[in-house]
């Protein structure tokens, strides 16, 4: 497959150029739009905003929590690409019509651009928040 | 959107990138050429096209810059022309129409981009392409697009490849195997310790796994451990018709058809998880090898391999097939539950019975099916529950399979003339002890209807025709107040080795067979005794003919060399001693059912001597009606061909019980 090296591809080149410019230059955002269509915007609007927290435990484990436009508080791993919004389930899951949601483009966009909130919590807590997604989903 | 944040700044950018392709796209159309500025165009030729998430990936090669003018002719591929991978956005690829051999311009801006560890370069942002159009095979490559596109293959991301941006791990991007979420289902591998010839894998225990390995690499090889509940013979698609072999006369010889019957041997099975499936055997050249394969193999487990699926059928689509699967379940050990790890196996209390079933059959030629005879019997099989016939006719569900032994009284075919003899449908009537020892309240013989899809065995055709037969009726179906045996009944005249409940010692009869007598609760098409006084003779009804003494065959031919001597062509013999039999109608008077006509068609054989004698009488007109009437009938045995209220009226006839 070659549009994820694309993609990992592109996020480092802007990595790169904003840990040497603090910048984004404009063909690359333009490149984001181009890979990653309608959710480009809003994930660099989530980036703007600070919306991303990396949460971590003592063991190392890490999720990231993102703060959607209504309030509510996804959750995306680390390990894989997954996030609990519903976008993600369709577009991505059912669909295959996307790479990633727009929370998760912008755990990746904050983790280039160091714009991520760090959260330590224990063990339990970071357990807590992975149970807490599957009871609402029920 | 956050001022002078990145998001704004994309808004702009992109607004003005779009209204940059609209005007761009209009000026291609309206000049009808290409725009003049050569400088910056890439042209490249498709050599082939997948799609990953909306974007289109075409494989192409970089041609020699040159005019507008190219022909797709001239630009032979040379192998020294680097290649490219260019990607498009979907809106783009609908505009393009592109197929592979087309040849491409891309206009400025667009983008290269430079993948770590790989030689192809990427090119993004195409938005100002344009196709190369032929003019001769313009219209013919569109109307063909449509086609093409349904054609074009589609990349399915996995979702356990994630990005790293440090350049402190590795250049190549490597997926974290130990985050790795599982896509396919886990294998469960028991024990691998069954000598196998070597092309086979591993043993597996799950039916849906085979079936979903179907078609991807080694499925052949893929190996399924079940359990044998049942062995039946179905008759073949193709139809259940032998030749019919000329005129056979409907006579209670054994049907001795010589043409093979059209039956395979099929196997219901069940896997660890509860799972069931059909497996259809090869054709069976004799039929008598059902009762064999039954005792040897039911309860037994086996390995399946290389299976074809033939079917994935439902409840409501094989009726038949799903009311045996509900006799066997909920199963009598717990079964594995599918996503749990090998170790936990769950109770079976609250599992739903089954609502699918996968029909297999085995690849012409070898047949991959090993049976562990020598093995034990599996916890998990479910040998039929055997209940008495009094039992039976109080359940009060619908199609429900049950077993049960009994004592074959009486055989009728159904006659009808035009269908062949091995399909047409028997009426089987039966007792067994707990309906004779019953005083009033239920029937003390019963009917059992055995269509043209029940696959009897030749034993049990001729065991039935011969004499009275104790007959183990295997899932026959009860329904609507009808036993009634149809595909998977089998019918054994052994028992079976494994059966819950008293089986034999149901049906042995203490005393004499007795039927009901005829009443008013008699019904049409079942057998009852009675008695009664003669009061009327019709003698528009009088017939006799001659038998032959050895088959019974009531249709003998005069001998082509000697017309005086009768010839059986069943027994192909002349017949030197023929029975005569005799058929006439007469008129009861029954008390047990006084309001009713009871008329009733009797016969006798009778000796060769009293022939002649009667004949003669018959000839001279002496027979005396009138010695007749008035005889005290003794209990007769009948069969009761109709009912009719107006005018009240039994129409029976005099049987032999078996």
């Amino acid at each position: 497959s070659t549009l994820p090296a694309v993609a990992e591809e592109l996020l480092r080149e802007i990595r790169k150029a904003f840990q040497e410019t603090s910048q984004v230059p404009d063909d690359l955002l333009l490149g984001l739009k181009f890979i990653f269509g309608p959710s480009a915007v809003p994930a660099l609007d989530l980036v703007d905003q600070r919306s991303v927290t990396r949460v971590r435990a003592p063991s190392g484990r890490t999720l990231y929590q993102v703060l959607g436009s209504s309030g509510k508080l996804y959750t995306c791993y680390s390990s894989c690409h997954f996030c609990t919004c519903p976008a993600f389930g369709f577009s991505v899951l059912q669909k295959s019509e996307s790479l990633l949601c727009k929370h998760i483009l912008a755990v990746y966009l904050s983790q280039a651009m160091g714009a991520c909130q760090e959260l330590a919590v224990s063990e339990e807590q970071l357990t807590n928040i992975l149970l807490a997604e599957e009871e609402d989903e029920g | 959107l956050c001022r002078g944040g990145l998001a704004e700044r994309l808004c702009r950018l992109q607004n003005r990138e779009r209204s940059a392709i609209s005007f761009w796209r209009h000026q291609c159309i309206s000049d009808g050429k290409v725009p003049s500025d050569k400088s910056g165009v890439l042209i490249v030729k498709i050599l082939e096209i997948f799609e990953e998430c909306t974007i289109q990936v075409a494989i192409c090669q970089q041609l020699a810059q040159s005019s507008a003018t190219l022909s797709p002719e001239d630009a032979v591929i040379n192998a020294e022309e680097p290649i490219l991978k260019v990607l498009f956005t979907r809106e783009t690829a609908a505009h393009l129409k592109s197929s592979p051999q087309d040849v491409i311009h891309i206009y400025p801006p667009w983008q290269k981009l430079l993948l770590q560890n790989a030689d192809v370069p990427v090119i993004m942002n195409t938005y100002f392409s344009q196709k190369v159009l032929l003019s001769e095979h313009s219209e013919a490559r569109e109307k063909t697009y449509g086609l093409k596109k349904m054609l074009i293959r589609k990349n399915i991301i996995s979702l356990a490849q994630t990005f790293r941006l440090d350049d402190l791990d590795d250049k190549l991007h490597q997926e974290s195997s130990d985050n790795q979420v599982p896509c396919a289902p886990q294998t469960h591998n028991k024990g691998d310790s069954k000598q196998h010839p070597p092309a086979l894998s591993a043993v597996n225990d799950s039916l849906l796994e085979m079936v979903e390995s179907q078609g991807a690499v080694g499925w052949r090889e893929v190996q399924v451990r079940v359990v044998i509940q049942r062995v039946y013979c179905l008759p073949a698609r193709e139809g259940y018709r032998s030749h019919t072999q000329g005129n056979k006369p409907l006579c209670a010889t054994p049907i001795t058809n010589s043409d093979p019957p059209n039956v395979r041997l099929c196997l219901l099975v069940q896997d660890a998880y509860g799972m069931f499936s059909e497996v259809q055997l090869q054709s069976l050249s004799s039929t008598d090898d059902i009762e064999r394969y039954c005792q040897r193999w039911e309860g037994k487990s086996c390995c399946l391999a290389g299976m074809k699926i033939l079917q994935r059928t439902t409840r409501g689509r094989a009726l038949g097939l799903f009311s045996l699967i509900d006799s066997l379940w909920p199963p009598v050990v717990p079964v594995k539950v599918p996503g749990q790890s090998q170790e936990s196996e769950m109770m079976t209390t609250n599992l739903p019975p089954p609502s699918f079933c996968y029909i297999l059959t085995v690849q012409s030629g070898e047949i991959h099916v090993e049976v562990d005879e020598e093995e034990q019997i599996s916890n998990l099989y479910q040998p039929p529950a055997v209940h008495g016939l009094k039992e039976i006719l109080r359940i009060s569900g619908r199609n429900e399979r049950c077993s049960f032994w009994a004592q074959v009284l009486y055989q009728r075919l159904q006659s009808k003339h035009s269908v062949p003899i091995d399909q047409r449908e028997m009426l089987l009537f039966v007792t067994d002890s707990t309906l004779q020892n019953v005083v009033h309240g239920i029937p003390k013989v019963v009917a059992v209807s055995v269509t043209a899809s029940c696959v009897l065995s030749m034993e049990v055709i001729e065991a039935l025709s011969a004499d009275s037969q104790l007959v183990f009726f295997k899932d026959a179906l009860w329904g609507n107040g009808r036993i009634i045996c149809v595909e998977r009944t089998v019918l054994l005249l052994q028992k079976p080795l494994l059966c819950s409940a008293a089986g034999a010692d149901l049906s042995e009869l203490t005393g004499p067979v007795r039927l009901d007598e005829l009443d008013s609760t008699t019904q049409a098409s079942s057998i009852c005794a009675l008695r009664g006084t003669v009061v009327g003779v019709n003698e528009s009804t009088a017939f006799s003919w001659p038998t032959c003494n050895r088959c019974g065959n009531g249709k003998l031919e005069l001998c082509p060399q000697d017309r005086e001597l009768l010839y059986c062509n069943q027994c192909s013999e002349v017949v030197t001693t023929p029975v005569l039999k005799m058929q006439l109608e007469v008129f009861l008077s029954c008390p047990s059912r006084s309001q009713s006509t009871v008329k009733v068609k009797v016969w006798h054989e009778i000796s060769m001597a009293l022939f002649v004698l009667l004949t003669m009488l018959l000839f001279l007109q002496t027979y005396e009606v009138q010695s007749v009437l008035g005889k005290e009938v003794g209990l007769l045995s009948c069969y009761v061909h109709s009912i009719t209220s107006h005018p009240n009226c039994v129409a029976l006839e005099e049987i032999v019980l078996l």
